[in-house]
């Protein structure tokens, strides 16, 4: 019965917003987005055989590559921080931000198939997404700094709550930029080079992945300092190594800049998704 | 009951707007399948995906109290690079029913074998609709929308899929969309005609095959 009744409440009969439409749309919803998830991970992991391994293989590469150059170019470590630890966690903080960005971009043209269930939305297939992307990186970020620890680099967190709300601001900024790309991809197909090319390059570049931002020249660090991930990279070494306190990065420049990006995705999506939904 | 009230629905072309649904209003009866004749490109497909609620309407509301199946084609749904098992799975899930019970059942009906593990991209066009509907028949609608794909796969299975049909129409009735006669005939108790954004509903079958007939032989 109650199956029936989440199926058909959205489009019965009779007006009205009543508690238990609310209630069976959410677990509606619910259903949906977790049976997403899951499908997505199937799609995305499961026809490689080494799976996951390859999320820790992307920023390792990265990490090393950086490490190696600049272990050859300078001895002392940035800002008295470990080396290792403080490339880990630039690079894989600012995945917290590109990765679900990127990932949920395609959301809608790849997943047209799936929409032609009446219970799956275009909100449900961006943020599935998303929702994956943010897990992964996650784990990606824990694992790899717990085998940096065993690797017998020095990690030790200074505050992890601290560490934890930068990590959720960077997500809120890269949903808010997924769900702004993924709803106008459809109807700007080239916006996705746009923002790889044009907003990616330069970001992944100028956030500080491999140096913090009191190591640059004065007159570059003002320009860059608009930069919100900046801040966030800032803010989390900053919680995160006891050796280091930044003198550069906002909170509230940060937390602005990510509960703007995503209300201007969601409402960007609300205003296009019956359009995008339709272009072929 | 599925009732259409107001739906409008235009498509941009290069040459302007195109109408496919002028302010169609509609009931379709409880308990009677239905078959939609429409001449190519009239929007018969259009119009069983606003049914489905795939596709929002311009304007206009589509009301139903029962539950209706996603438009069934060849693979509209699926996701070519999952496996048939995979894809079960995933129904089950979106429509809250026992994944087990509609992977066993799609499996045993659809009678796919060894494919069925196999992904769903590797499939004929007749493996695909046998599939699709198999799993479709697991999650026990009221209303089953289909699109054309019903003369898919080898007679006999065809002859399962009308006898399970059969079976549940007591209460389960079908929208059918095509442009055979045949198939209409075969499968529903009236007809409907969309024709220039006006879609009218004959209780008659034989008259609505008739003004089909006529249609389709008008000059254009």
């Amino acid at each position: 019965m109650s199956m029936l009744a989440s199926l058909t409440a959205a489009r019965e009969p009779g007006q009205g917003i009543t508690p238990r439409r609310i209630l069976l749309a959410w677990s509606t919803q619910v259903r949906v987005i977790n049976a997403l998830v899951l499908r997505e991970t199937k799609t995305r992991y499961g026809n490689y055989k080494i799976g996951f391994l390859w999320a820790l293989i992307e920023p390792l590469v990265g990490v090393s590559v950086f490490v190696a150059i600049f272990a050859n170019l300078r001895n002392d470590s940035p800002g008295g921080m470990p080396l290792v630890p403080f490339m880990l966690v630039g690079f894989i903080c600012y995945g917290l931000f590109r990765d679900p960005w990127s990932c949920m971009q395609g959301a809608i043209s790849n997943s047209r198939n799936l929409l032609t269930f009446p219970q799956v939305t275009t909100f449900d297939v961006i943020l599935a997404r998303g929702i994956l992307e943010v897990l992964v990186t996650f784990f990606v970020l824990g694992f790899l700094l717990y085998m940096a620890y065993l690797a017998g680099f020095e990690v030790r967190c200074e505050r992890p709550l601290g560490v934890l709300l930068v990590c959720l601001l960077l997500c809120i900024l890269g949903l808010g930029m997924g769900f702004l790309f993924a709803s106008l991809e459809p109807l700007i197909p080239s916006i996705k080079q746009f923002g790889t090319q044009v907003l990616g390059r330069p970001l992944y570049f100028g956030s500080g992945l491999f140096f913090s931002a009191d190591s640059l020249p004065a007159p570059i660090r003002e320009y860059l300092l608009y930069n919100p991930v900046l801040h966030m990279i800032e803010l989390v070494r900053g919680e995160f190594f006891h050796e280091f306190e930044t003198a550069y990065g906002s909170w509230f420049y940060a937390s602005m800049w990510s509960f703007t990006t995503l209300a201007v995705g969601l409402l960007t999506h609300q205003a296009v998704h019956k359009r995008a939904i339709v272009k072929k | 009951m599925i009732r259409l009230r107001n739906v409008c629905k235009r498509y941009r072309t290069q040459a302007g707007y195109r109408v496919v649904l002028d302010d169609v209003n509609l009931e379709f009866p409880v308990g009677k399948s239905v078959g939609i004749l429409g001449l190519n490109g009239a929007g018969k497909s259009t119009l069983i995906r606003i049914i489905g609620d795939a596709e929002p309407p311009d304007s206009g509301q589509v009301l139903c109290d029962q539950r209706v199946s996603w438009p069934l084609g060849y693979a509209g749904g699926f996701q070519g690079n999952l496996t048939a098992r995979e894809n079960a799975r995933f129904v089950a899930r979106i429509y809250g029913e026992s994944t087990r019970y509609v992977e066993e059942f799609t499996r045993e009906f659809s009678e796919l074998g060894e494919y069925f593990d196999e992904p769903l991209k590797s499939y004929s066009a007749g493996m695909q609709g046998r599939f699709a509907f198999s799993v479709s028949l697991a999650c026990n609608f009221e209303y089953y929308l289909v699109d054309e794909a019903l003369e898919t796969g080898d007679a006999r299975y065809r002859e399962k899929f009308r006898m399970a049909f059969e079976e549940r129409r007591a209460n389960a009735s079908v929208i059918l969309v095509s442009h055979n006669e045949q198939t209409i005939r075969r499968n529903c108790d009236m007809a409907a005609i969309l024709h220039e954004g006006s879609l009218v509903l004959y209780e008659d079958l034989k008259e609505a095959l008739h003004e089909y007939n006529i249609l389709q032989n008008q000059p254009r």
